[in-house]
């Protein structure tokens, strides 16, 4: 189990700073549901490490929204420790950003573009022309710079996506978390957003934690894979793909150590 | 669940004791004056002694009378109107402007003539429900009509469903819901403006009685409360029974799966207790 | 035949088609009613002049404005009372379940069999009037903010919290536009109820306002001014829904927006 930052990601900070991003110890999570109690996670230990792009996999079921959630402080673990930047998770800290899977549903319809992106930055005080430009420069970064004066429900679904990722990386979040983002668009939409979360990854200098149940996207994407199971909800594996940087849709997923982590991973997480 | 269901109902008796207790209270203080609104208890004692007397419950039915026959009239014509236009582009396009037009008139506006044409009787009554009712229900019944998903109106095509068959097994379930909701909303129009024509236009019933009270002075307050607890009670039962049937008729539709959902974690669901008007 | 000469003609059949049904009433109603000698049936070219000589340019403007002003008050009154409780009501969750079935209660009860009783603790004058409207549209209004509040989306409070929006944030920027188009049919439903109540609390022993005039023309045999005063109820129900209907396309215009493309897709 690797904690190093990946070489082509360090600045500066990141290298001084070994604390991990995310620190995970025996996390649980039972809820009440309506059959009565349900353990979503069992027993949950990983770390993540700054500047880090980790995928966590699993099948349906396996409880990797409530992972996420708990990643984010939106909820609390039952027992065991989630912690962000070496403190335990309260409440949802500032330097965090979150993609959630359904677009339609997080991005607020009664805002143009630039004002979603904006939000965040207007609760924050940034000041107004700062806020201008920033929003232009992160609308820039995930294509969409003429984009700002529309409605998010004028745009097509890779595109509001987009806007999402743009406006949880206005504020410079230390930690992104995405959950599934890409599982409600077409295929081709999502070669062309993976490849600009790895772009914009490498831009912002930002740890990211991207919960998928692909495994070619998770081995396309990360530095480390952490597969969960089922039932119970405990992580099965973790594996350092060290396929090189850049990657490329084509010549990366031709490379034999593609197929070969692919394979690993799949039957991992096909016989649980 | 035990827990929660009965610190719900808990709550809710100690807001209702409280709320009578304070009535008293103020009444028996003096703050609310004897001559101009009566006390909890001779509010509570009129209305017992009232579910006893016939004429309360004369009263009660014949305001379900007017209620029942304007309703059962106005959704039967609104059924046919809209779905004739909600089939025929034409005959909406001409009737639309004219529908809107109707529907916007407040219809106590209309009493006036229908007591020239009728007189303070049973017929008056429930034309003018009936009236009331026929024009926002003709719209949602178009709308339900209309409402048929593409992908099931494809599907239908391609199952070689066609005519009536296709009306009755797809359009007329697929509009079901609308319809219901529209029936749910037209119940409780239908029940306003039944007592719009009791209390003014001088037909028989609970708006007759509360009227006869008012005139009898300080001494019938009390009957007369009595007489708007027991309109409120009749509301929340029409509308608990529209609930009530809509559920059951249409329990494969995905809202009242939802409802349930919710109601099972909640208690209840507000969902269908709402009467949510579009 | 030129193409915009075409176009220009298939632009007034579609006119023609809304209008032709509205024309041929009102013709049927003024020939039906020119050689009329019923009392109560009066030709409609006089109650149309009536409605000039009266309404537009005569003494029945008092009894308009005086409705009007009744209804405005009232009804403001019932939309902020209505907004403002409900979302008290959102926040304070133990209140809201010990309250809702009372509050179901007055919601359902119809509402005119209030005004025997508004008139026995507020007289007959304009306290009166603007009470019972307020008191009789506030519910709609209130249940609707309620219920819109409580139904929004999880995934857009998750958002605000992540985003760093406080609580009180969260209310004004993302709870109440969500609970917007279900507050707007609430206040359109209240509206309903408020012209109904307008015109009810004018009819008994009232001095002035449209129900006045028209119980009063009733009583004086003055049939033309009595329909003279119907029409003039209509048209205020009329414009008072294109108005509400205009404001509310220019306020929740995102919300049609999203609902249109939802439809394609």
């Amino acid at each position: 189990m690797s904690n190093e930052a990946r070489p082509e990601v360090t600045t500066a900070a990141a290298e001084q700073d070994s604390t991990p991003v995310v620190s995970l110890r025996n996390v649980r999570k039972v809820y009440a549901g309506a059959a009565g109690p349900k353990t979503a996670l069992q027993d949950i230990t990983f770390d993540v490490g700054r500047g880090e792009f980790a995928c966590v996999v699993g099948p349906s079921g396996a409880g990797k929204t409530t992972l996420l959630r708990t990643l984010a402080g939106l909820a609390q673990p039952t027992s065991g420790q989630a912690l962000f930047e070496g403190t335990p998770l309260r409440s949802v800290p500032p330097g965090i950003g979150v993609v959630f899977q359904d677009y339609g549903r997080s991005l607020y319809p009664w805002l143009t573009v630039a004002r979603n992106v904006d939000l965040p930055l207007r609760v924050r005080g940034v000041p107004r022309a700062e806020r201008a430009d920033r929003v232009a420069e992160v609308l820039g970064s995930v294509g969409l710079a003429d984009a700002g004066r529309s409605y998010p429900w004028q745009l097509s679904g890779g595109m509001q996506q987009r806007v999402a990722i743009a406006r949880s990386l206005a504020y410079r979040p230390d930690l992104l978390l995405m959950d599934e983002p890409f599982a409600s668009v077409d295929a081709q939409t999502r070669f062309e957003l993976e490849d600009l979360i790895l772009r914009v990854r490498q831009e912002f200098g930002v740890t990211v934690v991207f919960v998928t149940h692909d495994i070619d996207e998770a081995v396309y994407l990360a530095d480390r894979v952490i597969a969960v199971s089922k039932s119970p909800g405990v992580v099965t594996e973790i594996a350092d793909i060290t396929l090189p940087r850049p990657r490329d849709q084509i010549t990366t997923k031709a490379d034999p150590a593609f197929a070969r982590y692919r394979e690993h991973l799949l039957s991992l997480v096909m016989n649980r | 669940m035990l827990r929660r269901y009965s610190l719900t109902y808990g709550l809710r008796l100690a807001v209702l004791a409280a709320a009578l207790g304070l009535w008293q209270g103020l009444s028996v203080a003096g703050v609310i004056r004897s001559d101009e609104f009566p006390s909890m208890s001779q509010t509570a004692s009129a209305l017992s002694d009232l579910l006893t007397q016939s004429t309360l419950w004369s009263a009660v039915g014949q305001t379900l009378e007017g209620w029942g026959l304007g309703l059962v009239i106005g959704a039967a014509a609104a059924l046919l109107v809209g779905t004739f236009i909600g089939v025929n582009g034409f005959a909406y396009r001409s009737a639309i402007g004219v529908i809107e037009f109707f529907k916007a008139i407040p219809v106590i506006a209309i009493l006036p003539i229908g007591l020239v044409l009728w007189g303070a009787t049973l017929t008056m009554k429930f034309a003018l429900v009936a009236f009331a009712v026929f024009w926002p229900l003709v719209i949602q019944v178009r709308y339900g009509v209309r409402s048929l998903d593409p992908v099931v109106r494809d599907t239908t095509t391609v199952l070689q469903i066609k005519g009536a068959r296709k009306f009755f097994m797809v359009i007329l379930p697929s509009a079901a819901p609308f319809v219901a909701t529209g029936l749910r909303v037209a119940a409780a129009v239908a029940l306003v403006v039944d007592i719009i024509t009791e209390l003014i236009g001088g037909g028989s019933g609970i708006g007759e009685r509360i009227l006869l009270a008012e005139n009898a002075g300080p001494s019938d307050y009390p009957q007369m409360y009595a007489y708007i607890v027991v309109a409120g009670v009749l509301g929340m039962v029409l509308a608990g029974a529209f609930a009530v049937a809509e559920r059951y008729v249409l329990h494969w539709h995905e809202s009242q799966r939802a409802a349930k959902a919710e109601g099972q974690d909640r208690g209840y669901s507000e969902r269908q207790v709402l009467v949510i008007v579009a | 035949m030129s193409p915009s000469y075409l176009a220009s003609l298939r632009l007034a059949g579609r006119a023609a088609t809304r209008v032709w049904l509205f024309v041929v009433l009102f013709a049927l109603w003024w020939f039906w009613s020119s050689g009329s000698k019923s009392l109560y049936f009066p030709p409609l070219s006089q109650i149309l002049k009536a409605l000039w000589t009266q309404w537009v340019t005569g003494p029945a403007r008092a009894e308009l404005a005086a409705s009007l002003e009744h209804l405005i008050v009232g009804y403001v009154i019932a939309a902020a009372v209505g907004i403002g409780i409900g979302a008290l009501l959102w926040s304070a969750r133990y209140v809201r379940v010990a309250t809702s079935p009372y509050l179901y209660f007055l919601y359902v009860l119809p509402a005119p069999v209030l005004v025997p009783a508004a008139m026995t603790l507020f007289g007959i004058g304009f306290t009166m009037k603007v009470v019972l409207i307020a008191f009789a549209a506030v519910w709609p209004t209130l249940l609707n903010t309620l219920d819109g509040m409580h139904s929004v989306d999880q995934v857009k409070l998750d958002t605000a919290r992540v985003l760093g929006v406080s609580p009180a944030g969260r209310v004004f920027r993302v709870v109440l536009p969500a609970a917007a188009p279900q507050i707007v049919a609430g206040l359109r439903n209240s509206l309903q109820v408020a012209i109904i109540l307008m015109v009810v609390s004018e009819w008994e022993a009232s001095t002035d306002g449209i129900g006045y005039y028209i119980v009063n023309a009733q009583q004086s045999f003055d049939y033309v001014g009595m329909w003279s005063g119907i029409i003039v109820l209509a048209i205020i129900g009329t414009v008072a829904n294109l108005l509400f209907v205009g404001a509310e396309n220019r306020v929740l215009h995102w919300h049609y927006g999203a609902r249109a493309v939802e439809g394609t897709r």
